[in-house]
């Protein structure tokens, strides 16, 4: 593969005075919708179809592990004492984590007026909806009968005569993650409407023509209804922006309410967003390359908008180094006995191999960032996005198992090791990820065109204006 | 085109390439007047509310009603739900306990918010609205693409078909289209109609099933979706199993346990729980069971002025039929004996005295301030305490349950060390009357000369006593002598 940017593709020099161009190329209004409807229209590619066979057999996989889980019982799993939190519990955490970059694009950057987020926000949405289905799969499995996991709302039960207990973050994140879950799906599908519409418009066939109809609603494209619909686009973003902070910073309650030596620490709701922040963007990127290539989308996710998300990795993963450095030292500073072996453990204790892993993964690999050689070429980002992923995950696995294997009682120590079951379910879960964003990329549109056609009118006023202004003066 | 004219006219619309175009002829169409009119775009065209003299939505104030919503429901919810319905006792904290909710709070705030700003906004934009006069014409299917529309309507107070096809003419707009009425087909398809309501009609079935289960008896037996959460396949006595390398179902004690029931009950009695059978089985059988319930709570207080006491101490002035264990069950080791050294220092020397005298720190200060509730402790070498008339048992029992006004100590001191003291004890009474001989010849001598120098010495005390006494009787008798006979 060649390192070098295709003539006229490279917008990530800075030119001062200037505002770098986020569409590229001579693209038109209507060069936009075919790019994006294209990808939909068209009969899928070789590359599509291997990939969404393979996920939807690691979909099947998944749906018998879980069969098979609810026939036989939770002792499939390596859950054992003391780790009754194992596995499924750092499934969940990862993929909740993974679920935050996509609204954090379409909140947070749309807050902070970020144009550059319109190329990426749509597929990071659907990426952030996906990944709440995964994560919410764990602990609804992970409940031992899960055909009784609805005694987790709060519902009048003629059973039990009793409500849940509201002091618990475990209750907290049932509301957090299905908020979150609930907002990201209006928000994700709000924002799809007028594209929606865009496709029904121009299917041919009656059947698309009714389905996207009516996914579509009857949207017509009016001011007015332009107008109320940016009102609500943008209070949808001021309420996800907080919801996103609160969501990982209560998945981090669940650890930090606790009193197990490794958990219970203040640290964890910031570092734990930061992380999830970190997680996120490197699974946008991992998905977004590849598909930005094969879907031919490269005037529209740009170089720029792969160089910006690498700063956003390089941030959030020294935040995370950081905070992995500031536990360490709290935990001597703090000169409790307990935490203290905590922390030797995770680093030099039977799960060595597990800390350094995450270590050098997410404290090491993203620092590469700093040079923009690797901030602007495609593989290589691909590649420490990757290594991000799995730093990640480990993270997890270091919070969880470590802390659990070894807390107080030296004589219910014990080491935890997966099943095949275990397994099984991390490698299904990314099979039904898969299978969902693959049937995305087929019948949703997979960049917001709305948004940036008006990018593009943007750029095009503000070219404009500078012209114009250098005839006036 | 004939059959158009007897439609009804909704309205004219002018089509434009260009966001400049748009806005220029919005303007234009807001300066004539018109104020029932729309613009159509492809995106969210800035200032295009401005241009038209669109007012401001009100959807703002629907969400903030929602989210306040949002929080009161969050927040009472939980205070009734775990305050005042099912108050929650956790950790001491009040019910009401107003941080822990607000996390709770805070997402219903945000999810009803949402609920407001998504549903409201299709709401106020009359969505879904699936059939659209604008949408007969198939050049406005590119307004989702790339072109732009102004449209009139034909029910605006100032509407002139010509005038206002003058006014997009001006603009420079390339196509001027009249809105006809939509005469496609209203009705909804059947086959849609009649899939939707079998799918519903089919959906309803589970449910029906369910409630019926809920309100109905049922002759049969419940039916056992997973048997093994109902009925534990837990092995019986004597039969055989996989699961150990032994085959054995029923396991043997793991090492350095005693299981219920199984405890050595005249070592922690101090009687003779066979012989207490024969002559007193109620009693036997209360002691047992009380026993077994204090190994359930092993160091509850209740304990030591429980069952066991009322049990075991007989009441004073009943002759005493118990058969108590008449020797120490402990193996009489000089470690023993001084373990119970150093517990009888611990527990007992403050009322009973390092020797066992019945005059130990808390005695001498009772007597000193006279308290007047103070029953003295005994002597431990009283005749009555010996190991003859007081069995080792009995003395087991008294240390455990306390006797008159001394506390039981069998919450304080472990078994095995109360037997210690008992040997102690013993230890402590033979020390008080040993003869001579039991001491070894090398150190006879040396004992013996100490013996006549405390007896000389005693000699002379008392003899020093006496010759006070008379000096002072024949004090007072001179003195009563030399008084006056009044």
């Amino acid at each position: 593969m060649s390192l070098a940017i295709p003539n006229g593709l490279d917008n990530s020099v800075e030119r001062p005075g200037e505002r770098a161009p986020l569409v590229l190329g001579d693209t038109t209004f209507h060069d936009i919708t075919e790019t994006v409807c294209q990808v939909a229209e068209r009969k899928p590619n070789k590359a599509w179809v291997i990939g969404f066979l393979i996920s939807f057999a690691l979909l099947q996989w998944f749906g018998i592990c879980i069969l098979y889980l609810l026939y036989t019982g939770v002792g499939v799993w390596g859950n054992r004492s003391p780790v009754f939190w194992g596995w499924p519990i750092v499934n969940f955490v990862f993929w909740v984590g993974i679920g935050h970059a996509g609204t954090l694009i379409s909140a947070i950057l749309y807050l902070f007026r970020q144009d550059w987020r319109t190329g990426i926000n749509r597929a990071a949405e659907a990426m952030t909806i996906f990944a709440v289905v995964c994560a919410g799969t764990f602990p609804g499995i992970h409940v031992g009968r899960a055909w009784l996991a609805f005694w987790l709302a709060p519902y009048p039960s003629l059973n039990l005569w009793m409500w849940p207990q509201f002091r618990s973050p475990l209750l907290w994140d049932v509301f957090a993650v299905s908020t979150y879950g609930t907002v990201s799906l209006l928000f994700w599908y709000m924002g799809m409407v007028p594209d929606l519409a865009t496709f029904r418009d121009r299917s041919k066939n009656k059947w698309r023509r009714m389905a996207y109809g009516f996914l579509s609603l009857g949207w017509s494209g009016s001011s007015r209804h332009w107008m109320r619909y940016e009102k609500a686009y943008a209070l949808l973003a001021a309420f996800a922006a907080p919801l996103v902070l609160s969501v990982h910073t209560i998945v981090s309650f669940d650890f930090a309410v606790s009193q197990v030596p490794g958990w219970h620490t203040t640290i964890f709701p910031p570092y734990f967003v930061a992380g999830a922040i970190f997680s996120g963007f490197a699974m946008v990127l991992t998905l977004m390359i590849p598909a930005r290539t094969m879907l031919g989308l490269e005037k529209l996710i740009t170089i720029r908008h792969l160089d910006n998300m690498c700063k956003i990795i390089l941030a959030t993963g020294s935040i995370v180094g950081l905070a992995y450095g500031t536990e360490f030292f709290i935990a001597w500073y703090g000169q409790v006995p307990e935490e203290k072996f905590a922390f030797l453990n995770r680093a030099f204790g039977p799960y060595w191999w597990a800390y350094w892993t995450m270590v050098s993964c997410n404290v090491i690999s993203p620092q590469l960032f700093w040079f923009k050689k690797f901030r602007t070429t495609p593989w290589i980002i691909v590649i420490i996005s990757i290594f991000v992923n799995i730093g990640m995950w480990f993270e997890r696995f270091v919070i969880v198992i470590s802390s659990l294997s070894r807390d107080y009682l030296p004589s219910a120590w014990a080491y935890f090791s997966p099943t095949w079951v275990d397994w099984s379910m991390l490698i299904g879960s990314f099979g039904l990820f898969f299978t969902l964003f693959l049937l995305f990329c087929r019948l949703m549109p997979v960049i917001n065109m709305a948004e940036v056609k008006w990018t593009l009118a943007k750029q095009h006023h503000m070219s404009h204006e500078n012209t114009s202004q250098a005839d006036e003066h | 085109m004939s059959e158009t004219t007897d439609k009804k006219v909704h309205g004219i619309a002018a089509e434009y390439t260009s966001v400049d175009t748009l806005m220029d002829a919005c303007r234009r169409v807001r300066d004539a007047g018109y104020t029932k009119t729309d613009a159509f775009a492809p995106f969210a065209v800035h200032g295009i509310d401005k241009a038209l003299g669109i007012k401001p939505t009100k959807l703002p104030w629907i969400v903030l009603a929602c989210g306040l919503t949002g929080t009161l429901t969050g927040l009472c919810m939980q205070i009734w739900m775990n305050g005042i319905d099912y108050p929650y006792i956790i950790s001491g904290k009040p019910y009401i306990s107003l941080p822990a909710f607000i996390p709770v709070a805070f997402e219903l705030t945000i999810l009803f918010a949402s609920f407001g700003a998504f549903f409201g906004m299709w709401a106020l934009n009359g969505l879904p609205k699936f059939s659209n006069p604008v949408f007969t014409d198939p050049r406005f299917d590119r307004v989702t693409d790339d072109r732009f529309f102004v449209y009139v309507d034909a029910s605006d107070a100032r509407y002139d078909r010509a005038g206002v096809e003058k006014l997009f003419s001006e603009t420079g707009s390339e196509y001027i289209t009249t809105v006809m009425e939509d005469d496609s087909p209203k009705k909804v398809p059947k086959f849609i109609i009649t899939s939707w309501m079998v799918m519903v009609a089919l959906s309803i079935i589970p449910l029906l099933i369910v409630l019926k289960m809920r309100v109905t008896n049922s002759s049969s037996p419940r039916f056992h979706i997973f048997y093994d959460m109902d009925f534990s396949p837990s092995k019986d006595a004597q039969q055989n199993t996989t699961l150990f390398a032994d085959a054995r179902a029923m396991r043997p004690d793991v090492p350095g346990t005693v299981a219920r029931g199984q405890m050595d009950l005249n070592y922690q009695t101090g009687i003779d729980i066979d012989a207490l059978a024969k002559i007193d089985g109620p009693r036997a059988a209360m002691l047992v069971r009380a026993l077994d319930d204090a190994e359930a709570k092993a160091d509850s207080a209740a304990k030591s002025d429980g069952a066991p006491k009322a049990a075991a101490s007989p009441a004073p002035g009943v002759m005493d039929t118990t058969p108590w264990l008449g020797e120490n069950p402990s193996e009489l080791t000089a470690a023993l004996l001084e373990k119970g050294q150093q517990q009888f220092g611990i527990y007992c020397s403050v009322c009973h005295g390092m020797n066992g005298g019945g005059n130990g720190l808390v005695n001498r200060r009772a007597q000193k301030i006279l308290a007047g509730t103070w029953v003295p402790p005994s002597s431990l070498h009283q005749d009555s305490l010996y190991a003859g008339k007081y069995p080792d048992g009995k003395l087991f029992n008294t240390i455990s349950n306390g006797i008159r006004k001394m506390p039981g100590y069998a919450s304080q001191i472990k078994v095995e060390d109360r037997w210690a003291i008992v040997a102690y004890v013993r230890a402590l009474q033979k020390s008080q009357n040993a003869s001579i001989d039991l001491v070894p010849a090398s150190k006879k001598k040396a004992i013996e000369k100490q013996q006549a120098a405390v007896q000389q010495k005693l000699k002379e005390q008392a003899e020093a006593e006496k010759k006070a006494a008379e000096e002072s009787a024949a004090k007072a008798a001179k003195a009563e002598s030399d008084k006056p006979s009044a």
